[in-house]
């Protein structure tokens, strides 16, 4: 099997950096004074020391009437209630299961908060506490909604819709969750013929569309056994790599940018699209594209 | 300000490593040329901004105004040029520098400190790291060609610089920048470049102003040395020994000529015990005292003994030919031969400047003539100078250049004149010089840290410190003692004990660290007395007057105070600084008269005699313990007030007292050491004498075998029963002599620091002692000063500061410390021997005397009045101008050590009748002869003076058979006599 | 000593730099796609990468029910000395350094914001020259802002030395290090006048550590301002791409 890797020196990199807009807001640094006025609130990101408030993250300070707070750019998922989120099982505990969902603290999906097999007003009793390993066990994902959010900023979540559910066959794309759009819907039906799930905790879910619509299990079914063909598979593959390379080039990630860059990267291979220059040259045009639309 | 960077490659063999460095260049480095107006203003600082406006055009090659770029191989060959003023207005470029320090420490010291003369105007541009000038090696160039282009660019690119702030000058008379090297190749390409380039000879002589310049300018010789006519063989190649000394075929060591015989000397080589023996000039191969040579050993059959000659250069000049040398071949003798081997090559050469006379060539009119060194050791250096009846009778300085092979003397070049031949003034001068004592007018800085007259005590002076002003303080010290460094008390406490003082001069107080007063006082290290003349280690004020504890005024003082039983067993010990008023600043006489005198009963009286009677309680002790009590002749001169000359020469008279301070010095010093020990483990500086190697005692057993004594020296306390057992009733003079050879076989006590040495050689041999430091002088001894500071730190009295604590620092201290002392010490015997000859100039006077040592060649003999030692030669050969017709044949006895001339046998320590007088036959160099007068021989000895009044004056004169400078014997035991002041000396 | 010629009359050192000069650093956030936060930074030849994962539910046992977990971890390339090295960490100088390291970044980060959670800090040092910790510090700082960390503000590290016995040397380069006399590093917190974690190599006599501190800590000062210049360049590039995403609305 012949391989395609390709090392460079640093300075033959393609600086991805580039992309840049002129509208640059104030910036906030850790340790740097926000406002010296008491009449205001510390919110996220922010501390109070010597009755200054402080940014303790890099980034753009917001403001909700007297509250001051600091969004980083970047970090881990701080979940809101009604997000939509890819995540994986890890454990499972006491009518609950441990949830990874790329956030600070592990997740729980409730064995209440799930629709079983048999209709969404089952009972729910012993034995399927015993069976929660059947439905789903560790490493297994699903697509899942945040229904609470704990003291502690742990998110409790919740399946009890048929958007929701274990994944079957597909991809998945982790990429910063301060990279995904939020919309008003994070599941696409692309006219390519595949599906996606934008978690906003990150991870991308990238699957066939399914022709036969679900029976109604609750989503508990895989049909492993089904063969995808291939064009369908490198279509999968295809937006796999554009996702990428928006998020490599710190692009925003929704429906439309990643149509966008979809189109333009049919001109490459699939693999050249791990190129360097392809990466950017489809990200540059992607960026082009949406800020036509914009004006 | 950082511009840019390049990384610098380097490689080192063995593993091959890429070390890879940052190489910052700036644009903040200004030309430091006062016309220049392009440089970043903001930079300049007035400091920096050397080079004038208007350099002089002395040179009759330049018809305009030139700054100067001289080049490494220049700075490294003629640094005796640089050291003349008109040669200024330099630009140093930092990579001549950095090749000038790598290639030759000494040399880089000396331009250092002629760069930084403000008159010389030499500016160091650092083009290493100037963004224009920066050159990166090229692949295939040597780092020298590398080094040659920096070189270059850096000069053009002044030239350019300059040239540039010059535009409204006149082209003929803008400053130009002119490329001084000795590198014809590297001219050639500069002047393609468009650079000014010139030889220094060229430029040296195109200074009409200076002629004498010319003088200094150091001869290389490029021509390749032929084996033609070669008076040594060759020296191996630095690969050759660096690969001989690897496989083990050659021993490295250094070289020390012999002083008695010119065609021998010695190599010490580390692994070898004895001295590795080098005789006769091919196998001395032009290695010069000092010097780091390669040797291989001979085999073993080849091994010969030190000869027992004595044997001076003599000729003058007899051309490049080398004399037979029968004299020392023929002593192959059988017994105790010792590892001889020959020089094959020299590592390092360790030529200094030398000190002498000029010994004009006869033949008139030539520039080419011999400079004899004042220090023996030192080879004859031939010279080229055109000012030689200028300087025939002065005293000059010279620096060695090279020593071809086919040379009988090295070449050199005139450095500067030191005075009239004669004068005391160079003579002392010489002295100096020779020694490396540090005698320079104290610096305007290092007076500015003196304390302001009138000096007065503040209240807060006296609240932190103990005030002793009513204690009955007094001092004890030699008649014309200025400086005063302790004074003593004892009194009788109400609990029956003692309370003793020892109150030492608070030097500490007034130098404080990090000044210019310490650092001058730390490399003078010691005050250096010679006859008529102190050489102090801190300005006049501190050692005659604030520091030196005078009578009747208040001085501060560091006193350690003891509490003792009427046994001297010490109690309780205490340090403090405090003030005292010392009650009586006393003479050994005079305190010595007060403690005989019992009708004397007032409270100095009591507290001498209570001192006294510990003191012997002390030195019985300490005798108990071991210590030695050594000897070694020693005089003192009558200096005439005015001319200084000596008028009177006495031996030095020892009374109780003189022991008694000693005594307490002593105790003060060991508390003082094992207290700093204590309190600072890795950083005490401490002194020890080390125990001798049994061999250096061989000499001493033998001379006791033949006088029919053992001489136990396998420890120190066996060594000093069996000295004092060692009494011959009919020769009272016996028993100083043996002390006199046992101090010769000591080794030299030496400061150390306590972290740097194990604990178990910490020991004092000398005194017996475990443990010692000196503590007790510190106006004339600066290793007492860091004692003092030490101390009060460790009392809370004085705060510590860095450099104290530095274990390395201090060692380096040390290293130094040891040195000026050593240097000290033999600058005050000189200075003793220079006196003697003034002393006997004009006079004859005869003496008695004992021989020290009986020679093959020749009797060692020991005046104690003048304690003078002299040679008086046996069987001169014939071909020797000295030789006598008909002189007595003498017959050396070897297992005896004995000279026998008819009936009359010569043994170690007999006594003899001398007589002495000053041969100033010749001017240059006067020696002092020595004549047999007693036991007489006929035809040998001269006459007793009274006779010989009108017997043959004219075979006086004749009859010198032995000539010799007087030498002073060269002791270590120094502790013995801790109050050492213009050659104060304890005896038995 | 060699000590005697780290500094030039010229006040140029080794290097060419002035004794109260820092070396080039150039330094890089973001550098790798899979932890939350990464850094490359660039002290004269001193090299170094950070990584930092998390926050992150701390493993059951360790979790703290009050504050962070900051777990690092130090490692020496083997080719970032002069010498090739046998291991990369693990030895008694690599855990040290760890150690300090997790100090050091305790005094900047917010703990109490995280609580039962865990930051895993990997540092590696790719070439070694001198002031590998204060390296590894100051690219632990960015790397942690990189994955949106709460700190109280930067954590900068410094190294000064002592030339010629008494003339304080800023950011000593390894050549400085060895042929010097001992060398001082501290962290500190710049804008507060924290010092956050001080470090002798060897011991120093009282006297000169005022002079020596000062220049140290001048040094993170001026560390800072040139992270800080960093941070927000990579902030302006990164927001833009985005056109300010979720952020700036």
């Amino acid at each position: 099997m012949s391989t395609n890797v390709k090392f460079r020196l640093a300075s033959d990199r393609v600086n991805t950096q580039i992309l840049t807009g002129d509208r640059i807001p104030r910036l906030y640094t850790p340790g740097e004074v926000v406002t010296a006025q008491q009449s205001f609130m510390r919110g996220h990101g922010t501390y109070v020391e010597d009755d200054d408030i402080k940014a303790s993250v890099a980034g753009v300070m917001e403001q909700v009437n007297k509250l001051i707070s600091i969004k980083p750019l970047k970090s881990r998922y701080v979940g809101e209630i009604g997000d939509v989120v890819v995540a994986r099982i890890t454990e499972v505990q006491q009518k609950r299961w441990k949830v990874d969902t790329n956030s600070r603290l592990d997740s729980v999906l409730l064995l209440s908060s799930v629709n079983l097999p048999g209709g969404e007003l089952r009972r729910r009793s012993a034995e399927d506490e015993q069976m929660m390993r059947k439905y789903l066990q560790e490493g297994d994902l699903i697509s899942a909604e945040v229904q609470n959010i704990y003291d502690d900023g742990s998110l409790s979540l919740y399946t009890r819709s048929l958007k929701y559910g274990k994944l079957s066959q597909g991809i998945l794309v982790k990429v910063f969750p301060s990279l995904i759009k939020r919309r008003k819907t994070h599941f696409h039906n692309l006219p390519c013929g595949v599906s996606i799930i934008l978690g906003n905790n990150g991870f991308i879910w990238i699957s066939p569309t399914s022709t036969s619509e679900s029976e109604n299990d609750g989503g508990f079914t895989q049909n492993l056994s089904e063969v995808i063909p291939r064009a369908d598979r490198e279509v999968i593959a295809r937006l796999r790599n554009c996702i990428l390379a928006l998020a490599q080039c710190k692009m925003m990630l929704y429906d439309t940018s990643i149509l966008y860059a979809f189109e333009e990267s049919i001109k490459y291979e699939v693999h050249e699209l791990l190129n360097q220059e392809a990466i950017f040259d489809v990200a540059f045009l992607t960026q082009h594209r949406l800020r036509l639309q914009e004006i | 300000m950082l511009t840019e960077r390049v990384f610098m490659r380097k490689t080192k063999r063995g593993n091959i490593l890429k070390i890879v460095r940052e190489h910052y260049l700036r644009d903040d480095i200004i030309c430091g040329s006062a016309i220049c107006k392009h440089c970043p203003v903001s930079m300049q600082n007035d400091d920096d901004i050397v080079l004038v406006a208007n350099p002089s055009a002395e040179s009759s090659l330049f018809k305009f105004p030139i700054y100067l770029v001289p080049d490494t191989n220049v700075i490294l060959d003629q640094i005796d040029i640089f050291e003349e003023d008109a040669i200024c207005n330099m630009i140093i470029l930092s990579t001549v520098q950095e090749e000038v320090k790598h290639r030759s420490s000494a040399v880089y010291k000396k331009f250092r400190d002629i760069v930084g003369r403000s008159p010389r105007h030499c500016y160091v541009f650092v083009n290493e790291h100037h963004k224009d000038t920066y050159v990166e090696r090229k692949p295939g160039e040597t780092a020298n060609d590398r080094n040659d282009r920096a070189i270059r660019t850096a000069t053009k690119w002044y030239d350019e610089h300059l040239q540039q702030s010059q535009l409204n000058i006149p082209k003929a008379k803008r400053i130009r920048v002119v490329l001084l090297t000795n590198d014809a190749k590297n001219r050639e390409i500069a002047q393609n470049e468009g650079i000014l380039a010139i030889s220094v000879d060229e430029y040296v002589k195109s200074l009409t102003e200076h002629p004498l310049l010319q003088d200094k300018l150091k001869h290389k010789t490029y021509e390749v040395e032929s084996s033609k006519n070669a008076l040594f063989p060759p020296h191996l190649s630095p690969a050759e020994i660096h690969e001989g000394i690897k496989s083990g075929a050659l021993l490295q060591g250094s070289f020390m000529a012999s002083r008695e015989n010119y065609l021998e000397g010695s190599v010490n080589v580390e692994g070898i015990e004895k001295f590795v023996l080098i005789q006769g000039r091919e196998s001395l191969n032009r290695a010069v005292d000092g010097d780091v040579v390669a040797i291989r050993l001979l085999p073993e059959d080849q091994w010969s003994a030190p000869s027992e000659i004595i044997l001076q250069d003599e000729e003058n000049d007899p051309g490049d030919v080398l004399e037979e040398e029968t004299e020392i071949l023929a002593v192959k003798a059988e017994v105790e031969k010792t590892p001889t081997g020959v020089i094959v090559g020299i590592i390092r050469r360790k030529w200094r400047q030398y000190c002498g006379i000029l010994q004009i060539n006869q033949v008139s009119g030539s520039t080419r003539h011999i400079f004899v060194p004042a220090e023996r050791k030192i080879p004859k250096v031939r010279i080229e100078t055109r000012q030689a009846e200028h300087l025939k009778m002065q005293r000059i300085v010279v620096a060695i250049d090279n020593w071809p092979r086919h040379s009988r003397y090295p070449n050199g070049h005139f450095v500067r004149a030191l005075g009239p031949l004669g004068d005391k003034d160079t003579e002392n001068e010489v002295l100096l010089l020779e020694h490396d004592v540090p005698h320079s007018k104290w610096s305007e800085e290092v007076l500015s840290c003196l304390p302001k007259l009138p000096w007065i005590i503040t209240n807060e002076d006296y609240e932190r410190r103990k005030d002793l002003r009513d204690i009955f303080i007094c001092s004890v010290d030699p008649p014309g003692c200025t400086d005063i460094d302790d004074a003593l008390h004892c009194r009788e406490l109400p609990n029956g004990r003692l309370e003793v003082g020892v109150h030492i001069a608070d030097v500490s107080h007034f130098i404080r660290p990090g000044t210019a007063l310490d650092k001058e006082a730390s490399l003078r290290a010691t005050t250096v007395y010679l006859v008529d003349k102190r050489i102090d280690m801190v300005p006049e004020l501190l050692s005659s007057n604030l520091c030196s504890l005078l009578g009747g005024v208040e001085r501060f003082a560091f006193s350690c105070v003891w509490e003792m039983d009427h046994n001297a067993n010490i109690l309780e010990t205490r340090y403090h600084k405090s003030v005292i008023k010392s009650k009586s600043a006393m003479t050994y006489e005079q305190a010595q008269l007060i403690i005989d005198d019992p009708t004397q009963n007032h409270e100095i009286a009591k507290s001498l005699r209570h001192l006294n009677r510990l003191a012997k309680i002390l030195k019985k002790k300490r005798i108990e313990n071991g210590a030695l009590i050594l000897a070694s002749p020693e005089i003192r001169f009558q200096v005439d007030s005015e001319t200084h000359d000596p008028i009177e020469v006495e031996a030095k008279k020892m009374r109780e007292t003189n022991s008694m301070v000693e005594e307490f010095m002593l105790l003060a010093n060991v508390s003082v050491a094992e207290h700093i020990e204590r309190e600072f483990p890795e950083c005490a500086m401490l002194r020890r004498h080390p125990n001798p190697p049994q061999t250096n005692f061989e000499p001493l057993i033998k001379a006791g075998e033949n006088q029919g004594f053992e001489i136990k020296t396998d420890c120190g306390k066996n060594l000093a029963l069996s000295l004092d057992a060692a009494i011959k009733e009919d020769n009272p003079y016996f028993n100083t002599m043996l002390r006199i050879l046992a101090t010769r076989c000591m080794m030299q006590a030496v400061y150390f620091i306590s972290g740097t040495v194990q604990n178990e050689e910490y020991f004092h041999y000398g005194l017996a002692a475990p443990i010692y430091t000196h503590f007790t002088s510190p106006i004339r001894r600066y290793a007492d000063i860091i004692v003092h500071r030490l101390l009060a730190a460790s009392i809370g009295a004085d705060s510590t500061y860095a450099e104290l604590l530095d274990k390395h620092r201090n060692s380096e201290l040390c290293n130094n410390l040891n040195y000026r002392n050593r240097m000290a010490q033999y600058a005050g015997r000189a200075s003793v021997a220079l006196n003697t000859h003034l002393f006997f100039r004009g006079k004859t006077q005869e003496e008695e005397g004992y021989v020290l040592f009986v020679r093959k060649n020749a009797l060692q003999i020991l005046v104690p009045k003048f304690g003078l030692e002299g040679t008086i030669y046996l069987n001169i050969p014939k071909d020797n101008s000295r030789h006598k017709p008909g002189a007595p044949v003498f017959v050396f006895n070897k297992d005896e050590h004995t000279q026998q001339c008819g009936n009359i046998i010569f043994h170690s320590f007999d006594p003899v009748v001398v007589r002495l007088s000053l041969d100033s036959t010749n001017v240059q160099r006067e020696k002092l002869v020595f004549e047999l007068v007693k036991p007489y021989i006929e035809g040998f000895s001269v006459e007793p003076m009274e006779l010989s009044v009108d017997d043959n004056d004219d075979q006086k004169a004749s009859d010198k058979v032995s000539e010799s400078t007087p030498k002073r014997p060269i002791g270590n035991a120094d502790e013995n006599k801790p109050k050492k002041k213009k050659n104060k000396k304890t005896k038995k | 000593m060699a000590n005697q010629d780290l500094l030039s009359d010229q006040g140029l050192r080794l290097d060419g730099r002035r004794a109260h000069e820092l070396r080039r650093i150039r330094c890089k956030l973001g550098v790798f796609s899979q932890p939350d936060g990464s850094a490359y930074l660039e002290q004269g030849n001193t090299k170094v990468l950070a990584a930092v994962y998390g926050p992150h539910q701390a493993p059951g046992k360790k979790s703290n029910h009050s504050e962070v977990i900051v777990n690092c971890q130090y490692s020496m390339a083997v080719f970032s000395t002069g010498e090739r090295k046998n291991r990369p960490r693990g030895d008694r100088k690599s855990q040290e350094m760890t150690i300090h390291l997790q100090q050091t970044l305790r005094a900047a980060i917010k703990t109490e914001l995280y609580p039962r959670s865990q930051i895993d800090v990997f540092i590696e040092v790719l070439q070694a020259d001198g002031g590998n910790y204060c390296a590894s510090v100051n690219a632990a700082t960015l790397a942690l802002i990189d994955a949106g960390i709460c700190l109280k503000e930067y954590v900068c590290a410094c190294t000064a030395s002592l030339a010629n016995g008494n003339v304080p040397l800023m950011d000593v380069s390894h050549l400085e290090e060895v042929s010097g006399g001992a060398t001082l590093s501290v962290a500190s917190l710049p804008s507060s006048n924290k010092i956050a974690f001080m470090e002798m190599s060897q011991r120093f006599h009282l006297d000169h550590l005022p002079k020596v501190l000062d220049h140290a800590l001048q040094g993170c000062q001026q560390i800072m301002s040139i992270l800080d210049k960093a941070v927000r360049e990579h902030l302006a590039l990164v927001g833009s791409a985005s056109d300010w995403g979720n952020i700036a609305k």
